[in-house]
């Protein structure tokens, strides 16, 4: 929560546990068996914040700059998103309360944040109501996620054709 | 940012838990009829990945009730000041549905849930509003089977805002015979927390303007 890790050992899994309007971003330079995973709650920081890695404008930057030191290319990278569920107020209610509904604006920030940085997104498993736990096995580049009270599914894997777009609601 | 409470203040907000609660829990045993203990309270200030941990496995599927509440202040309402959390077992949730006599995982079950999280919180936050001269008003409550870490992250994302500290006031409650029992939780925002300080007279408030220590 609010964390951000990244690997090179094959043997890893990267884990962000109960994702709700969370967001887990998950870059993944295959190559190089190179991954990371940020866990973000908000969509920006004001400027005398510190700790990056739990808002998406700076948690990309950082996540990115931390791969890069492990020697993944970003141009070779890509990205998978989970989470980013509306808690409260699925099946079209509203809260009336500001603040909560923070899971589209997570998912908006975070993609910004990607696209400024030139990594296209390939794998979503984003909005709805429930929440996700997502699992990243670094030496196999495999991204899976699992629903609230469902089974775990495959999100991302290298055999994915460079042209397909994932995604899972 | 780096904003911490001292003993005296996490002393106080320990009492405002323990009262809210103990409202919370007269409350519940009237609604049901039967006597509910209440286990003593924890006021908890912690970086928000431990303040996660301290309240259970993030990946564990819960019955959950979210309630927000929003402070009426000098005429401007502000939203969710506090939030209160109630968590509690799936076979919680049937016992609950059963002693009200109502099918649970259904429409009138979450809703008589629901009504249990209303009646606790909207009488744990009065009891605090008498206590500090806060004018607090409970929202509609939110009836949630979900993870855990995905209940309580966004509640905490709300709640903590720029802070990376979270303040966490729980208690138990059981209910006896009903081998049930619930984690009572007020969440309230770094602006509440202030709030109910400064209206205790121990407001060295955290403000987020502050340099970082």
């Amino acid at each position: 929560m609010g964390e951000l890790a990244v690997s090179a050992a094959a043997d890893d899994e990267l884990v962000s546990m109960g994702l709700g309007s969370c967001v887990g971003v998950a870059l993944l330079d295959r190559e190089r068996g190179i991954a990371g995973l940020a866990h973000v709650m908000l969509p920006e920081a004001n400027a005398a914040y510190s700790a990056p890695a739990k808002f998406a404008d700076r948690a990309v930057p950082a996540l990115l700059a931390s791969t890069e030191r492990l020697g993944a290319r970003r141009e070779r990278m890509v990205a998978v998103l989970a989470g980013g569920a509306q808690m409260f107020g699925g099946n079209g209610r509203t809260t009336g309360v500001a603040g909560l509904d923070l899971g589209a604006r997570n998912e908006a920030a975070v993609r910004a944040a990607l696209a400024e940085v030139g990594i296209s997104v390939r794998a979503t498993a984003t909005g709805g109501d429930r929440g996700r736990t997502v699992r990243v096995r670094v030496g196999e580049a495999r991204v899976s996620v699992k629903e609230a009270g469902g089974v775990e599914v495959s999100l991302w894997h290298p055999l994915i054709a460079a042209d397909d777009l994932v995604e899972i609601s | 940012m780096n904003v911490h409470y001292d003993e005296q203040q996490l002393d106080a907000l320990r009492e405002l838990a323990s009262i809210g609660s103990g409202t919370a829990a007269t409350a519940l045993a009237q609604m049901l009829g039967r006597p509910v203990e209440l286990a003593v309270p924890r006021a908890l200030a912690l970086p928000l990945a431990d303040a996660l941990d301290a309240v259970g496995e993030p990946d564990a599927m819960v019955a959950s009730v979210v309630m927000p509440t929003a402070a009426c202040a000098g005429g401007a309402r502000r939203d969710a000041e506090i939030i209160v959390l109630l968590l509690f077992s799936y076979r919680c949730a049937a016992s609950l549905c059963e002693l009200l006599g109502v099918e649970p995982r259904s429409e009138l079950g979450d809703s008589a849930l629901g009504e249990i999280g209303n009646i606790l919180g909207a009488s744990a936050v009065g009891a605090l509003a008498q206590m500090t001269g806060l004018a607090l008003e409970p929202q509609p409550p939110h009836v949630l089977y979900d993870m855990l870490g995905a209940v309580v992250a966004s509640v905490l994302s709300a709640t903590a805002g720029e802070l990376d500290l979270a303040l966490v006031l729980d208690a138990e409650l059981s209910i006896e015979g009903a081998a049930c029992g619930l984690s009572f939780l007020l969440l309230p925002t770094a602006v509440g927390v202030a709030e109910l300080l400064g209206r205790l007279g121990l407001d060295r408030v955290p403000d987020p303007s502050d340099p970082p220590r």
